[in-house]
């Protein structure tokens, strides 16, 4: 693919290097030490966090946020922890993604992954109920993903039958499940929610 | 060093899908001695979801806060509510600011680093350390352990308490139980796929695969394991991997404290064995 010069931006490094975890992106030299490393490569063999920071700093910034790749990272940090460079790698994925999903909150950029959908569905439990609830998050998830309900229910009850068969089974979940009655079947709701409340509003602006 | 009283930070998963972990840790800390007082009121971490290290360190300052009050240095047993309430720490010890901008957010965020946050197998291996649970073990659990660590043990370095690459503390811990470590150095530290099994099955299935295989091909009777998420993925989900793959595996997996329960003389059922999804009764045919 050829680089198209007249679009580079050469600012999005700075916005990389101003979030946190991005500080010492610019010290990559493009050893691969990452790359070699992750675990998703060795399964998707075209996944390349070397060649994700090389873009980035040449400025290549729609070509990086559109990226799908983007979304396949699974934040083990091994690239980090191996980085002769000091770059934290996991972190500087993570900041590029809040970017291009700032951008698509913009209406700037179409991201095809569910997984903003997925992080934002488990964090809407977490800011209700203070812990996380499992049920409540598919609920949101999988409709949001399937982009209907009826759909949204299909998909998650394909995922999930055998399993929830199996938790309610073992008592993980279910009527009887969990440390009381209706564990896992009602959310576990903590006393302070006006504390995650204000915790959402300021830190994500809401 | 010896600990008699830390608070304990259970996690989600302790409430649901890990409520095996949640009674087997809480089993083995009473046959240690060692209380745990459950942190008051607990938020969730935030776990691999919360991308955004800002709500990151506010979740985890209010849970932090709640310990410091107590006095306590926290324990937990998950290792994603570890690297998160670790990370925290760190950030908001360095950085006058970031503790004030905590505090203005809600007066329950204030927080003076003075907590240690700390994972079960450091503070097993660490801080009550191997001459004591010695003294304390009473039968042999001759089971053959691929044991797996996943990331947040070694890994990165501000929070790590092992080695990033060749791991050892739960090596180590199973040799004490009368265990033999399977090879599988490899592994070891590889990920179970947890974070992406929600949206993208297909290659968390193929990273719980590799992990599962590799452990039977070096002869385990089962995989040993210290997170929540790596349980849910390579135990509670494993039928899931199997169907979708179209495979066999059927490895039992079991929760470090299970294990070193069994050797504590806890009977299986405090140890909450029969909720695993893989059988392990394997294990239990192996306790002398
Ligand atoms: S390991 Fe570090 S220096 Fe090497 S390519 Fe990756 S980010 Fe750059
Ligand atoms: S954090 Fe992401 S990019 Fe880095 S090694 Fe893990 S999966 Fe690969």
């Amino acid at each position: 693919m050829p680089i198209k010069t007249w679009e580079l931006d050469s600012n999005f490094k700075n916005e990389i290097l101003n979030e946190a975890g991005g500080e010492h992106l610019t010290a990559c030299y493009q050893c691969s030490t990452c790359t070699l490393g992750c675990p998703i490569t060795e399964i998707v063999p075209s996944y390349n966090p070397r060649k994700i920071i090389q873009m980035s700093l040449l400025g290549m910034r729609n070509e990086v946020l559109s990226n799908p790749d983007l979304w396949i990272c699974a934040i083990c940090q091994t690239c980090t922890a191996r980085c002769p460079q000091d770059v934290v790698v996991g972190d500087v994925l993570a900041a590029i993604r809040r970017i291009a999903e700032k951008e698509e909150e913009a209406g700037n950029l179409k991201i095809e992954s569910p997984r903003p959908l997925f992080e934002k569905a488990f964090l809407h439990t977490v800011e209700k109920y203070g812990r996380l609830y499992d049920i409540g998050l598919a609920l949101e998830y999988y409709p949001k993903r399937e982009g209907g309900t009826v759909s949204g229910i299909k998909a998650m009850m394909n995922d999930y039958k055998d399993f929830g068969m199996r938790m309610a089974f073992r008592g993980k979940m279910g009527p009887l499940g969990g440390h009381g009655l209706l564990k896992g079947v009602l959310p576990s709701k903590i006393k302070k929610t006006d504390v995650m409340k204000k915790i959402f509003e300021k830190v994500e602006g809401k | 060093m010896s600990v008699d009283k830390l608070a304990y930070y259970p996690g989600c998963p302790s409430e649901a899908t890990a409520l095996d972990q949640d009674i087997s840790t809480k089993a083995v800390f009473k046959a240690l001695g060692v209380e745990l007082v459950e942190v008051e009121d607990w938020n969730c971490c935030g776990a691999a979801e919360a991308e955004d290290p800002k709500l990151v360190y506010a979740l985890n300052a209010r849970n932090l806060a709640i310990a410091e009050k107590d006095g306590l240095d926290i324990v937990t047993p998950c290792s994603i509510c570890y690297y998160n309430l670790a990370r925290t720490n760190n950030a908001l010890k360095a950085d006058e600011k970031l503790r004030a901008e905590m505090a203005e957010i809600d007066p329950s965020l204030s927080y003076n680093g003075t907590v240690t946050p700390k994972h079960i197998l450091d503070v097993l291996m660490n801080d009550i350390g191997v001459d004591e649970l010695k003294s304390k073990i009473v039968k042999k659990v001759e089971v053959k352990v691929a044991p797996y660590y996943g990331c947040y043990i070694g890994r990165p370095l501000g929070t790590a308490f092992d080695d990033p690459d060749d791991p050892v503390l739960m090596d180590q811990l199973i040799e004490l139980i009368g265990g033999e470590n399977v090879p599988f150095d490899y592994m070891k530290t590889k990920c179970c796929g947890g974070p992406l099994m929600m949206t993208r099955a297909d290659i968390a299935f193929e990273m719980a695969r590799k992990v599962l295989e590799t452990a039977k091909n070096a002869g385990a009777d089962c995989v040993a394991l210290a997170c929540p998420l790596c349980g849910m993925m390579l135990d509670a989900k494993q039928p899931d991997v199997e169907k979708a793959l179209g495979i066999k595996i059927g490895m039992p997996v079991v929760y470090i404290t299970q294990l070193l329960g069994l050797a504590l003389g806890i009977d299986p059922k405090s140890l909450a064995l029969g909720k695993n999804t893989v059988d392990t009764k394997v294990i239990l045919g192996k306790v002398v």
